[in-house]
């Protein structure tokens, strides 16, 4: 009895209104990217950043933000999505987002814009993607929008692991 | 203020009472059911513990009767008494005397009589039965009346004080900030109130810092037994003599260099001391002298690991330095004893013969140097061939607060804390000569090599960096010279900002991995500065030299 009521209970869940998923969403690159809410802690222009000697480059430096020295890091070098030709403009924004103990600030060109969405409209990301390159871990998935376009949705827990924010891309574990 | 004895007497009440307090719980536990043992154990620790501490305000007549019923739990604990009878009177009556004179104590009261409890008790350790009198009923009604007191003192977490000591770093910072603000706006009412906010914060500050000391006698005083195991197992007869143990200092930092301190410890004991045999031999007297000491100097405190034992045989460690590869045999020859005695702590680096059980596993020096690291504390040396050797830590008096000389590179301030620091010069060219590719300059008859800050920071790769020659020379150059494990190194800087205090954070994750920072600091700007790491450049220097 109990069985089948369970497996009953998601069935009828499912017919309810669609669950739905905050997301912020940024550009990188020529693509629009999100992060659910949840882990966001504040989006902020960025504070004056304080370069730090022995990092790799996508590593900004280190800036205040209300007390809290954070790191920002740059994904369009990390992720080698830097159209040419555009650098980050003079006024940039950043995005302050919360791992397990720490918080880090990306550094975005754009301000960025909170959306809403259906959980059903997030797929996994494919398999062909998921392969690719660096990029592929940190997926969580592809929104794809009614209106046509997609949001690339990334899981900040893994993409912010010390050792991914460390890795050198291209290079070697060299210390 | 309170004086030291107060302060120490306040400690001793809020414990015993405390003690106590857990006593009666145990002790009606125990009532219900004769046979608990952790009650019985955790009685027996009670006891024990508060025999010691009496014994030590010199309260000694509390000290007996906890000592009493500490042989009594112990009989009870081996079962050789049951916890019924008349003994429960007499435990229960011991119990209460131990609250009235821990009472008397804290009224400043003379000791209440307890001869016939211990007449009693040495009974009951004796196997006969106690004389009891009738008289305790109306006595226990006014304890229970007196059992309802609270301890003047307030016990609190390490991570609280943590906490508020942050926020009043943070708070320093701002004041700072407000300051300058204060200064660029020329208002006098506004600077009035910021002078003011000054006060009050450093007062603060101070207090904030002073709830966190706590006596080096807290780790000193677990040595006597550290050393008396160290020397039973060694078959050495050893003198502890321990001093200065109301020297304050942070409670974190005393927890920081525990390790190192045992391992300076059991290393004197192990390697530093002779045997009975060896020092008859060498006409010294057959005990060996262990002195543990803590003092201040200036804001530092300083704590002294000294024996009397074979001190350093300088030419072994330099041989030893060069059969591990530390350093060529020809430049092992140039290098006085305080440039030797470094090795010592090189990581791995044992003079043990033997391996044993206490020391000479080749760890161990190497801890004592990254505790001190750690706190940007320093270590001295001094040994004499056959005398003795004298390690001294040189520790802050307090981790919040340090001086740090301010310097910039490429158009960003650095902080170098002034423990490391030695002095400043401003060298003409005619002043830097270059040997083997290095900069180097003459300073105290000491050849000082100089690297420039800006090359240590953004040079890339693990190559050797590249030569220097004299082009690289041009106009004055500004120096800052730093002192680490003996070796001198000249950074060469853009110019030198100021001195002032910061109060460090430490860099958070991801980047805390990286060890050429020991944190950041908040310029009274509000500008982010990243505070070097003495230790970590100097091991980048050596370890890139060309």
């Amino acid at each position: 009895m109990a069985e089948i009521e369970l497996a009953a209970t998601p069935k009828t869940e499912r017919a309810k209104p669609a669950e739905l998923v905050q997301l912020i969403v940024f550009r990188l690159g020529d693509e629009d990217y999100g992060i659910r809410i949840e882990q966001v802690k504040e989006v902020t222009v960025t504070p004056e950043v304080a370069r730090m000697p022995k990092t790799p480059p996508f590593i900004k430096g280190i800036a205040n933000l209300r007390g809290d020295i954070i790191a920002i890091l740059d994904l369009e070098e990390r992720f080698r999505l830097r159209p040419a030709g555009r650098p980050i403009p003079e006024r940039s924004y950043t995005v302050a987002v919360e791992a397990a103990d720490y918080t880090l600030g990306l550094m975005v060109r754009e301000v960025p814009r909170p959306f809403t969405l259906p959980l059903s409209q997030i797929e996994p990301a494919p398999e062909f993607v998921q392969d690719a390159g660096t990029r592929d871990k940190y997926l969580e998935g592809i929104a794809k929008l009614p209106e046509g376009g997609i949001i690339i949705v990334l899981d900040m827990r893994k993409l912010l692991t010390p050792s991914e924010v460390l890795r050198l891309p291209g290079k070697g574990a060299s210390s | 203020m309170k004086t030291r004895d107060q302060e120490y007497r306040e400690l001793f009440m809020a414990e015993a009472l405390e003690y106590y307090d857990s006593m009666s719980r145990h002790l009606s536990e125990l009532e219900r059911n004769p046979d608990a043992v952790p009650a019985l154990n955790e009685l027996f620790r009670l006891m024990h513990n508060l025999k010691a501490n009496a014994r030590a305000m010199g309260f000694n007549d509390l000290g007996e009767v906890a000592h009493h019923l500490e042989t009594l739990f112990g009989l009870i604990r081996d079962q050789q008494r049951t916890f019924s009878g008349p003994l429960t009177k007499v435990v229960f009556a011991g119990v209460d005397a131990l609250g009235n004179m821990i009472r008397a104590v804290g009224a400043g009261q003379p000791l209440p009589d307890a001869t016939a409890l211990l007449d009693n008790l040495d009974r009951l350790v004796r196997g006969e039965e106690p004389v009891l009198e009738a008289e305790e009923a109306p006595e226990s009604e006014e304890e229970a009346n007196k059992k309802m007191e609270l301890s003047d003192l307030v016990y609190i977490q390490v991570k609280k004080l943590d906490n508020l000591l942050n926020l009043v770093g943070e708070l320093v910072i701002d004041r700072d900030r407000i300051m300058t603000l204060a200064q660029e706006l020329d208002n006098p009412a506004l600077l009035a109130t910021a002078q003011h906010l000054f006060r009050i914060s450093d007062d603060l500050q101070y207090s904030v810092m002073d709830a966190r000391l706590v006596g080096v006698g807290v780790l000193l005083n677990k040595f006597p037994r550290v050393v008396r195991d160290v020397a039973s197992a060694e078959h050495k007869e050893v003198e502890l003599t321990l001093s200065g143990q109301d020297v304050q200092i942070d409670r974190n930092i005393l927890q920081i260099i525990t390790d190192a301190l045992l391992h300076l410890v059991r290393n004197a004991v192990s390697h530093g001391l002779e045997t009975t045999e060896q020092r008859l031999k060498a006409g010294k007297p057959a005990v060996g002298q262990l002195t543990l000491s803590a003092l201040t100097e200036r804001d530092d405190v300083l704590i002294q690991v000294r024996d009397d034992g074979r001190g350093i045989d300088t030419e072994a460690v330099r041989r030893k330095a060069i059969d591990r590869g530390l350093v060529s045999a020809s430049t092992a020859a140039t290098l006085n004893e305080k440039a030797v005695w470094a090795f010592l702590f090189e990581p791995g680096f044992s003079m043990a013969q033997q391996v044993t059980d206490i020391s000479g596993r080749g760890v161990g020096l190497d801890v004592v140097k990254l505790a001190l690291d750690s706190l940007g504390g320093q270590l001295r040396v001094e040994s004499e061939l056959g005398v003795g050797t004298t390690f001294t830590l040189v520790l802050p008096t307090s981790i919040a607060v340090k001086g740090a000389l301010l310097v910039e590179v490429e158009e960003r301030p650095y902080a170098v804390p002034l423990l490391h620091t030695d002095t400043v010069l401003s060298l003409h060219p005619g002043q830097i000569s270059v040997v083997g590719g290095v900069l180097v300059t003459y300073f105290q008859e000491q050849t000082v090599p100089l690297v420039p800050l800006r090359l240590l920071l953004y040079d890339e790769g693990d190559g050797p960096l590249p030569l220097a020659t004299r082009d690289d020379i041009s106009g004055p150059q500004q120096v800052l010279v730093v002192n680490y494990n003996n070796r001198r190194l000249g950074l060469v800087v853009d110019r030198f900002i100021r001195q002032q205090n910061i109060v460090i954070k430490p860099l958070s994750k991801p980047l805390d991995t990286i060890d050429l920072f020991g944190g950041v600091t908040l310029l009274g700007s509000g500008q982010v500065c990243l505070v070097l790491d003495v230790p970590a450049l100097t091991r980048l220097f050596l370890n890139k030299r060309p």
